[in-house]
């Protein structure tokens, strides 16, 4: 390549390397005397324009969307609240103003400054920390007179949510409180200091009740004073949400478990929607939504009751003798079980070397299906459990929506156990034993339950068969999520054998008897210890709290096309029938005479006084604390 | 072929440090603008990551245009030059229409620019053209080759996209100066340029046309056209001797801009490094040409000292452009400052530009041997 070298030998043109040179020279030149002029000899002025001449942008905070129950009564509102935030490049001394917030509002110096130092950098130098998320209407009025003389401390208007009645639905609604880091970084929409839900309705529907917030923008003066001010962007309120709750039947239902602890679930048969979620004891939302102290939540945490758990949905059980109705359906099922057989109970039955007794001690004689569910005979369903056996009942109950979530709209809820061979074994190591057949058929040993699932599988033998998702919204769309796998007549008998346990001189569920009603029931024991000779002796009054055993009430009601399932678990309630069964009454009565009564003074006495001395007990070492059953809830 | 020592010995060094330094400055600067969480919690994407991850394919570039032998190019100026004119037709045809313009080609994982491509064309033909050209630029010469530039400037303006195309003729303009015109030809630019100037006026869409209103009087408009350039200068100006501090930069108005890490991120660089840090900043990007002069003065042969010739108009133009737009010396058009601005495409084309002129530093020794 000839030309290669040719060119190779010349030099570069020196006039051009001057010319460059001389462009470097001149770009510096150019800029550095611009830059002197800009930054250095006008650089006063330009950071005074700086201040003066901003414009700066602002939220509007947008309200949250109201809740309501299904009559229209508000349960959740907005109300204003004022927060001081303070904006650092406003502030001349940031020290000195903290000290002043100190004075005003009685927070400690150091703590404001720390959690200042901490958080500084999550807003814009132009932008208000909020120091103090809601001040007292004397805090405020205190601040607005002084504020000319602080600049850089800016009041901000946001709302605030108010739980119009704070420990009665609790553990539906939730509450909402402060996003924390991990939320912050999750979602931009949300800034330092949005509340967002954290629990209950108020998390799981959280994008629409929120809204959006707007966007407003303003110029400022040199003491960050507001001038002109514009709207960029309008907020967009949440969306109200009507719940299925009935304010009044909730109402009722917290006072009857007033002083106990326990959970009711009201549900409309036919639609799925609940009435009534009660649980108690509760906690009050308005605590967490205006920051929990740490004493408040200590109280909350190291109470031996635990507030915090929805008895409903999140608390298993054994489900007693209301898991006959189980057992029967899973006979029906697999054609195992002739309705008219009869079966002799004489107290007990033997099992190798092992008793098994019914409730009651001289026996029931000669029962069938329907009177050995009305009288609720152990020795009936023994047998029956023994002849069907584990593989199948566990089947069946699965069937029917037992050890699966019920689906409903709330966090954290527990989908409960069904025993089945392989579950023991991996569980505990050991095989199924003959002895498991028959607690499981008179629901006791390791099979759990929440109260909503019993709700649920009620309203199937009452509506026909169907198995609802439990919907807490007035709006929601009915969902069968499955059918009971019997047929209507089969359905039929087991709906006859719960009115029949009402209407029955001999049935357990008398005292639901309701005029006009056609009320169904079944009463249910959950044994929380064997039973010891000792504690068998002693009368009902004399055994502690907490080895008494759970009582639980499962029932239906039905009158001019309104159907509803009701189940109640009072915990240490003793019997289904007395525990339980006054609450399931008060709702019948008010769902269809819409009369309210309220639970008699004397009865919550006498639950506050039984609970007092066991709580003074349990703080003494527990002696025989092993008789307790482990897993029992 | 073992590596020559002699290629690594030659490389200059000086030049990759500033182009190293003057990119990490500009993340720097971009993790400050593209700020985090706004009250009204507004979050922009984190340019500064990306602007990392190019700033890493744009090193792998630029070591691949080290390793061929620059003279190579010689062969290849005209094929590139054809890809380009056929790239830039295809353009019209199939490209993707982002803020009314047509200028990118979907490559399916990335846009594609083609008139970053031309611009690397023009610099190789116009090296190409120039190294042969034994006397001073007379007008038929000339004619010549501002012809080559404009084909490929014709086709980039009608995109439209007048900073490109304007940059390319600016690029081949430096190195027709580089070379040398003879004094005819250079006593009738002076004075016809200057008077044709204003009939460009005509040819300027109304935006731009605005533009230049505006650049004139800031003031006309101030909450419009105007409002970048007045923005910008507070900013820089407020800066003062030391400046705000890192993150620390308040001019809220100019950080709901989006050219705030583009176009004007000098700004924001200005207003919270102050004088102390524009000062330092400029002199970096002086020195950082320099080193490209010393590689056109050094380079054996006068293909490599047209190249490095272009690459410094390549810089340069942007640097004065974009720096006197933002400190208000001129009207405000769309051309990033090298390094310090966002943009994927363009870090990737600086940083190849890098390792071309970094090639014929390389290579400087090789023909002594011949």
């Amino acid at each position: 390549m000839p030309d290669l070298y040719n060119e190779a030998d010349q030099q570069p043109p020196r006039t051009g390397l001057l010319l460059l040179q001389a462009l470097i020279l001149g770009l510096f030149c150019l800029f550095a005397v611009r830059l002197w002029y800009l930054q250095i000899h006008r650089g006063e002025e330009y950071a005074l324009k700086a201040r003066e001449n901003q414009l700066r942008q602002e939220s509007i905070f947008s309200p949250r969307g109201l809740i309501r129950d299904r009559n229209g009564d508000l349960l959740a509102v907005n109300e204003p609240a004022y927060a001081l935030g303070l904006v650092r490049e406003d502030c001349p001394d940031i020290d000195k103003a903290m000290h002043q917030i100190a004075a005003w509002t009685g927070r400690d110096f150091f703590e404001l400054k720390a959690f200042y130092n901490k958080n500084k950098k999550r807003v814009k130098p132009f932008e208000p920390l909020i120091l103090i998320p809601d001040l007292s209407f004397g805090q405020l009025a205190l601040i607005e007179t002084n504020k000319l003389r602080w600049p850089g401390l800016e009041i901000q208007f946001r709302p605030r949510r108010l739980y119009r009645y704070g420990t009665l639905l609790a553990h539906v609604l939730g509450y909402v409180a402060e996003a924390n880091e991990e939320e912050l970084e999750k979602n931009p929409e949300l800034a330092l200091g949005d509340y967002v839900g954290k629990q209950g309705i108020e998390f799981m529907l959280e994008d629409r009740m929120r809204g959006a917030k707007g966007l407003a923008q303003y110029e400022v003066d040199v003491n960050g004073r507001r001038l002109k001010e514009r709207i960029l962007k309008h907020p967009r309120a949440g969306h109200e949400i009507s719940l299925s709750i009935d304010l009044g039947l909730q109402k009722l239902a917290m006072d009857w478990l007033d002083e106990e602890a326990g959970g009711v679930a009201v549900m409309d048969a036919d639609t799925g929607q609940l009435w009534a979620l009660a649980t108690a004891p509760s906690y009050d939302s308005n605590d967490f939504s205006s920051g929990l102290t740490p004493e408040q939540w200590a109280r909350l945490r190291d109470n031996p009751l635990h507030p915090m758990q929805n008895r409903v949905i999140q608390s298993v059980y054994p489900p007693g003798s209301i898991f006959k109705h189980v057992v029967a359906g899973a006979g029906l099922h697999y054609n195992m079980l002739d309705p008219k057989e009869t079966v002799l109970c004489t107290g007990a039955t033997r099992l190798g070397r092992r008793v098994f007794r019914c409730w009651r001690k001289g026996g029931h004689g000669n029962v069938d299906m329907e009177r050995a569910l009305v009288e609720s005979c152990d020795v009936y369903f023994y047998k029956q459990g023994k002849k069907l056996t584990v593989d199948r009942l566990a089947e069946f109950a699965q069937a029917v929506g037992f050890g699966h979530k019920t689906g409903i709209r709330l966090p954290h809820e527990k989908a409960g156990n069904i025993p089945t061979r392989e579950w023991k074994l991996k569980r505990f190591g050991e095989s199924w034993q003959g002895g498991d057949n028959l607690n499981m058929s008179i629901g006791q040993g390791y099979t759990l339950v929440t109260p909503l699932q019993v709700a649920r599988f009620f309203a199937g033998i009452v509506n026909g068969g169907k198995l609802l998702k439990p919907l807490l919204l007035k709006d929601a769309k009915t969902e069968v999520q499955a059918e009971i796998p019997l047929s209507q007549a089969q359905i039929e008998l087991l709906h006859r054998a719960l009115v029949q346990t009402v209407e029955n001189n001999r049935g357990t569920c008398r005292r639901l008897r309701t005029k006009g009603v056609t009320v169904g029931g079944k009463t249910g024991t959950a044994q929380v210890v064997r039973l010891t000779d000792e504690l068998k002796e002693l009368k009902d009054d004399d055994i502690p709290y907490r080895f008494r055993d759970h009582g639980w009430m499962a029932a239906t009601a039905e009158k001019d096309g309104k159907r509803f399932a009701i189940a109640v678990l009072v915990e240490h309630g003793l019997h289904g029938g007395s525990g339980a069964g006054p609450v399931v009454k008060a709702v019948i009565d008010y769902l269809f005479t819409g009369e309210v009564r309220l639970k008699p003074e004397e009865r919550k006495a006498k639950a506050r006084a039984v609970r007092a001395l066991s709580l003074k007990k349990r703080k003494a070492p527990a002696a025989n604390g092993k008789k307790e059953k482990p897993g029992a809830h | 072929m073992p590596i020559d020592r002699r290629l690594l010995l030659y490389i200059n060094w000086p030049l990759l440090g500033m182009a190293v330094i003057l990119f990490l400055v500009g993340v720097l600067n971009l993790y400050s603008a593209s700020g985090f969480r706004l009250e009204e919690g507004m979050n922009l994407a984190p340019y500064y990551h990306r602007q990392l991850l190019w700033g890493l394919m744009g090193l792998i570039g630029m070591t691949v245009f080290m390793f061929f032998d620059y003279r190579h190019l010689k062969t290849l100026a005209w094929p590139l030059f054809w890809v380009s004119v056929a790239l830039l037709v295809a353009v019209f045809f199939m490209g993707k229409t982002i803020y009314g313009a047509r200028r990118w080609l979907d490559l399916g994982f990335m846009n594609f620019q083609p008139s970053e491509l031309a611009k690397i064309a023009v610099l190789i033909v116009g090296a190409r053209i120039l190294s042969r050209e034994r006397e001073p630029l007379d007008f038929l010469r000339l004619g010549y080759v501002l012809g080559v530039g404009l084909i490929l400037a014709g086709l980039i303006i009608k995109q439209p996209d007048l900073g490109s195309g304007l940059s390319i003729l600016m690029i081949l303009g430096g190195m027709i100066l580089f070379r040398g015109v003879t004094a005819r030809v250079f006593k009738t630019c002076l004075i016809a340029i200057p008077a044709l100037l204003p009939l460009s006026w005509f040819f300027l869409h109304d935006y731009q046309k605005q533009r230049i209103m505006t650049f004139l009087d800031p003031t006309t408009d101030p909450l419009g056209a105007g409002y970048h350039i007045i923005q910008s200068e507070i900013a820089i100006g407020s800066g003062g001797f030391w400046g705000k501090g890192f993150m620390e930069g308040t001019q809220s108005q100019l950080r709901f801009l989006p050219e705030r890490h583009t176009d004007f991120a000098v700004a924001v660089f200005g207003e919270e490094w102050g004088f102390v840090g524009t000062m330092i900043l400029l002199s970096l990007f002086c020195f950082f040409l320099y080193q490209i002069v010393i590689i056109a003065r050094d380079a054996r042969g006068l293909f490599g000292s047209y190249l490095a010739a272009g690459v410094f108009f390549y810089f340069f133009w942007q640097i004065l452009i974009n720096t006197g737009m933002v400190l208000g010396l001129m009207p405000v058009v769309g051309i990033p400052l090298p390094f310090i601005s966002y943009g994927g495409s363009a870090t990737l084309v600086n940083f190849c530009l890098i390792g071309l002129v970094l090639n014929v530093s390389m290579r400087r020794f090789l023909f002594k041997q011949g």
